[in-house]
């Protein structure tokens, strides 16, 4: 039997164990609340105070950011044509990983990809070097054509090869192969714009590269992503006309088979507006195929090149003469015969002419160098400073192309006692095609200093370079006109009255009706123009060479209200190379041609084609007699031009180099003069080429072809019909007409 | 558990037959148990009449029901709503995702259309293929571009008039 309890002994535990157990109990609460409030504590300085270091930290880590190439604009003509555009292309890639036999793989997609022996980045041994150096990513070929992404796409079912996928690229494209090519410039591999107006305008025909932000975890697994979406380009539309191009450019390339020049230049402008419908550089590159370029090619010699204009510079004196009314075209002008002397200089005329007392009209036809200098000595030299730099010479255009020099022409307070003179001769000064066009746009236009431009106006402002523009582009076809807009275009000055530029013009018709501009002359519209020849710089000797020149002529057509002025400029023409009779006939292919292109209304009566006779073919010679000016005045004005000028480059001259012909420059049917004819199926043959042709052999390459000629005139051919490349039967006559 | 056994495999009669048979049976074995002494026991049945018995009505009760009725109904035409806009929309954006590719796709295609017009159209390849087929560039004047002006004075090489109204 249990002792009963003691309620005394009881009661006495009790009360000591209470007090103990709760005091036990609150203090291991309170561990445990302290360690909770320790928890939560730190769970706020992470959270809380230390939110945006780690957010930042997590983003540094687990983001990637992709960029989206954006896609490049479009350089349009004025008419809308693409002139440059970009379009998606397969681009090969392999993963090594997944490649077993990386040898065998290189070898078989190097068979298949390395079509251009010049590419040295697809060649088997790059592919395999580049597939054993990378582990998940490496280029087999990039930007390929079609055929061949479709071959390796069979080649991939076929063999099968493994590791070999597919991404798509941008890419440049230029449709028109070589037209504009110094104007459009090119891109290069990585779509950066390298020459001429790609280059200009990098920051507007780029575009803005989109963004993919991407969240990985630590086994790279996307965790999320978002994309901001790349911007085009801006599209661009230029004022060339590709019809107008093409004309100016094959024109050219007939001149550079006649006279085997080392380069050429052809401008032509809207006396109008000042817009460039068309500007040929010859030799030329494909910008489809910038890799095989080189530097020469890619220079724009209508901007970058200048040359001593000589007798064309005479429009700029005569101007200036008659705007002081020192003068009138019908004002008699003692040109002494042909010889004067300034500060101890003797200046000639032309070699065989002199003149007593003629007309001021007549002095321009013959191209009296006399005359200029009494007509540049009358307005004296301040006047005449300024009436050239109206005109434009001496300061850059504001043309859209990159590389543009101002030219050479020394402040008048430098001017040696006998520059006056020079100048006035066109020499001791240096100017670009691009400004002579303009000065003979301002007589055309009744006076008015138009700035050139290779881009439609509002497209792109100067201070807001990423801005779109709004409108969307609207073709915008050259419409002959015959006012000036009005307000007229930032830049533009008046520089002649209306009158003055009446006078020249009638002045310059003269110089192609009955002075040294005759093969100039138009059918069906009238035409007006000065024609230079003018010594180059031997870069050997540093003095004026006897044997190189720059032929050239400027002219405006139809004269009475003209539409368009052209300038043409031969540098180095061998055997002929009078501006008369190398540059003139240029002149008149392209204005012929751009007047009907234009649907022009004939001004004067259309004359059936005929046989010139070579009386009326004898054109004069300007500008034979030798070379008086200040040669050190050119490398003086050089000197001064400032860093950026492209002149100032070590390897420039102040007149361009006579390069040797590279091969880009070929006739418009593709065949060289000898080439062999190739009989089709033995009944119809192939009519040669023989355009730019001497007589004896225009008869040996048509026997040698089974046709017959028949020749009229003489000299070399001018004109051949049937057009070369033509399949004839047999014994076909081949009718040429041949002119000096 | 042996009469319980046999009495289950025992076949012939009902399980409740069986069941009462054995009972009587095992009640009398318990008797005699007893020491012979025989309890009386009276059964009295009871009938229980419930029927007098209804729920009381609770007013609150069902308004809190037909309450949470009504909740519940809106909570899952909300989350049916929700789920099928959410759905919805996920499954329009893949379509309006597939539909952006198609429409790159031929924006593409019209590119490279545009691409090969321009190539096609080149002035030098249309001069040349025109040469060789014995086509030749025309001589000047003998190109005719029809005036855009009308001469009023000229005489009408056509003319159209309108016919005259049906007589009624």
């Amino acid at each position: 039997m249990q002792s009963p309890v003691r309620p005394s002994q009881n009661r006495n535990t009790m009360s000591r164990a209470m007090p103990l157990k709760l005091a036990r109990f609150w203090l291991i609460c309170s561990f445990f609340l302290v360690w909770a409030i320790l928890i939560a504590f730190r769970l706020f300085w992470l959270q809380v105070v230390r939110h945006s270091e780690f957010l930042e930290r997590a983003e540094r880590q687990q983001q990637r950011t992709f960029e989206v190439a954006p896609r490049r604009g479009v350089l349009y003509d004025r008419n809308l044509h693409e002139l440059a555009m970009t379009v998606q292309v397969d681009s090969i890639f392999a993963v090594p990983t997944e490649i077993d036999d990386k040898q065998a793989t290189a070898h078989a997609l190097a068979a298949v990809v390395h079509t251009d022996p010049n590419d040295n980045q697809t060649t088997e041994e790059q592919i395999a070097a580049r597939l054993e150096a990378g582990h998940s990513f490496a280029w087999v070929a990039r930007r390929v054509p079609e055929d061949i992404s479709s071959r390796v796409k069979d080649l991939i079912k076929t063999r099968p090869l493994k590791g070999i996928y597919f991404q798509k690229e941008f890419q440049r494209f230029y449709p028109d192969n070589e037209i504009a090519a110094q104007v459009l410039g090119y891109v290069g591999v990585d779509d950066n714009g390298l020459g001429g107006l790609e280059q200009k305008f990098e920051p507007q025909l780029h575009g803005v590269p989109g963004r993919m932000y991407t969240a990985m975890d630590a086994r790279r697994h996307v965790l999320g992503s978002s994309e901001r979406e790349p911007q085009p380009g801006q599209n661009l539309m230029l004022t060339i006309d590709e019809n107008i191009q093409f004309m100016a450019e094959r024109a050219l390339d007939h001149a550079i088979l006649r006279t085997q020049a080392a380069n050429g230049t052809v401008v032509v402008q809207d006396v109008h507006t000042g817009q460039i419908l068309a500007l040929a550089i010859r030799p030329t590159f494909n910008p489809n195929l910038f890799r095989r370029a080189t530097p020469e090619l890619l220079r724009n010699h209508a901007v970058s090149d200048v040359y001593e204009p000589g007798s064309v510079f005479k429009l700029v004196t005569y101007s200036a003469a008659l705007q002081q009314r020192v003068s009138s075209p019908d004002d008699m002008i003692d040109c002494q015969g042909g010889k004067i002397t300034l500060a101890g200089r003797i200046i000639h005329d032309n070699q065989g002419e002199h003149y007593g007392v003629i007309s001021l009209h007549k002095a321009l036809e013959v191209s009296s160098d006399v005359a200029a200098v009494k007509l540049a000595l009358q307005v004296g030299q301040d006047r005449f400073y300024q009436y050239i730099r109206d005109f434009g010479f001496g300061a850059r255009s504001g043309a859209e192309l990159p590389g543009e020099t101002r030219g050479l022409l020394r402040p008048v307070n430098k001017w040696g006692p006998s520059s006056i003179g020079s100048i006035a001769i066109g020499q001791e000064v240096g100017v670009t095609p691009i400004q002579l066009v303009s000065m003979v746009s301002t007589i055309a236009n009744g006076g008015v200093y138009l700035a050139p431009h290779v881009l439609m106006p509002g497209q792109v402002d100067g201070a807001a370079k990423n801005q779109q523009p709004v409108a969307p582009l609207v073709p915008s076809p050259f419409k002959p006109g015959s006012e000036l807009s009005n307000p007229l275009p930032a830049g533009s000055h008046r520089v002649l009255s209306t009158l003055t530029a009446a006078q020249m013009r009638k002045m310059m018709e003269g110089v192609v009706l009955y002075g040294t501009g005759k093969e100039a002359q138009l059918n069906g519209y009238s035409s007006g123009g000065k024609t230079g020849t003018a010594q180059k710089i031997d870069p050997a000797t540093h003095l004026y060479s006897k044997t190189m020149h720059i032929a050239s002529f400027a002219g405006i057509a139809p004269v009475n209200n003209p539409v368009i002025a052209v300038a043409v400029v031969l540098d180095s023409p061998k055997g002929q190379y009078y501006g008369a009779t190398v540059s003139a006939p240029v002149f008149a292919e392209v204005a012929q041609q751009v007047l009907e292109y234009l649907a022009v209304p004939h001004d004067i009566d259309l004359r059936q084609p005929r046989a010139l006779s070579k009386a009326e073919l004898q054109v004069a010679e300007d500008d034979a007699s030798e070379h008086t000016g200040d040669i050190n005045a050119l490398y003086a004005a050089a000197n001064e031009l400032p860093s950026d000028d492209p002149l100032r480059a070590p390897t420039n001259q102040p007149v361009a180099t006579n390069q040797p012909q590279p091969t880009a420059a070929k006739p418009q049917n593709e065949s060289q003069p000898t080439a062999t004819v190739t009989l089709d199926d033995g009944k119809t043959l192939r009519v040669p080429s023989l355009v730019g042709m001497p007589m004896r052999k225009v008869i040996e390459q048509a026997a040698a072809a089974g046709l017959e000629v028949q020749i009229t005139g003489s000299g070399t051919v001018r004109e051949q019909a049937p057009a070369p490349g033509t399949m004839v039967a047999p014994g076909t006559k081949i009718v040429v007409r041949c002119g000096r | 558990m042996a009469a319980c056994t046999t009495t289950y495999f025992e076949a012939g009669r009902s399980w409740s037959a069986r069941v009462a048979e054995r009972n009587a049976e095992l009640m009398a074995q318990q008797s005699l148990r007893r020491r012979g002494v025989r309890t009386p026991e009276f059964c009295f049945p009871k009938h229980l009449d419930n029927s007098r018995l209804v729920k009381a009505p609770d007013p609150a009760r069902a308004r809190q029901m037909r309450v949470f009725s009504a909740a519940i109904t809106v909570l899952f035409s909300l989350t049916m709503i929700y789920g099928l806009q959410h759905f919805r929309a996920i499954e329009s954006g893949y379509r309006i995702e597939s539909e952006k590719q198609v429409r790159d796709q031929l924006r593409e295609d019209n590119r490279q259309l545009r691409l090969s017009e321009a190539q096609l159209t080149q002035p030098d390849r249309i001069d040349r293929m025109a040469r060789e087929l014995g086509f030749a560039e025309p001589q000047p004047g003998q190109m005719v571009h029809p005036s855009v002006t009308s001469d009023a004075s000229a005489p009408a090489l056509a003319q159209a008039a309108p016919p005259a109204p049906a007589a009624q």
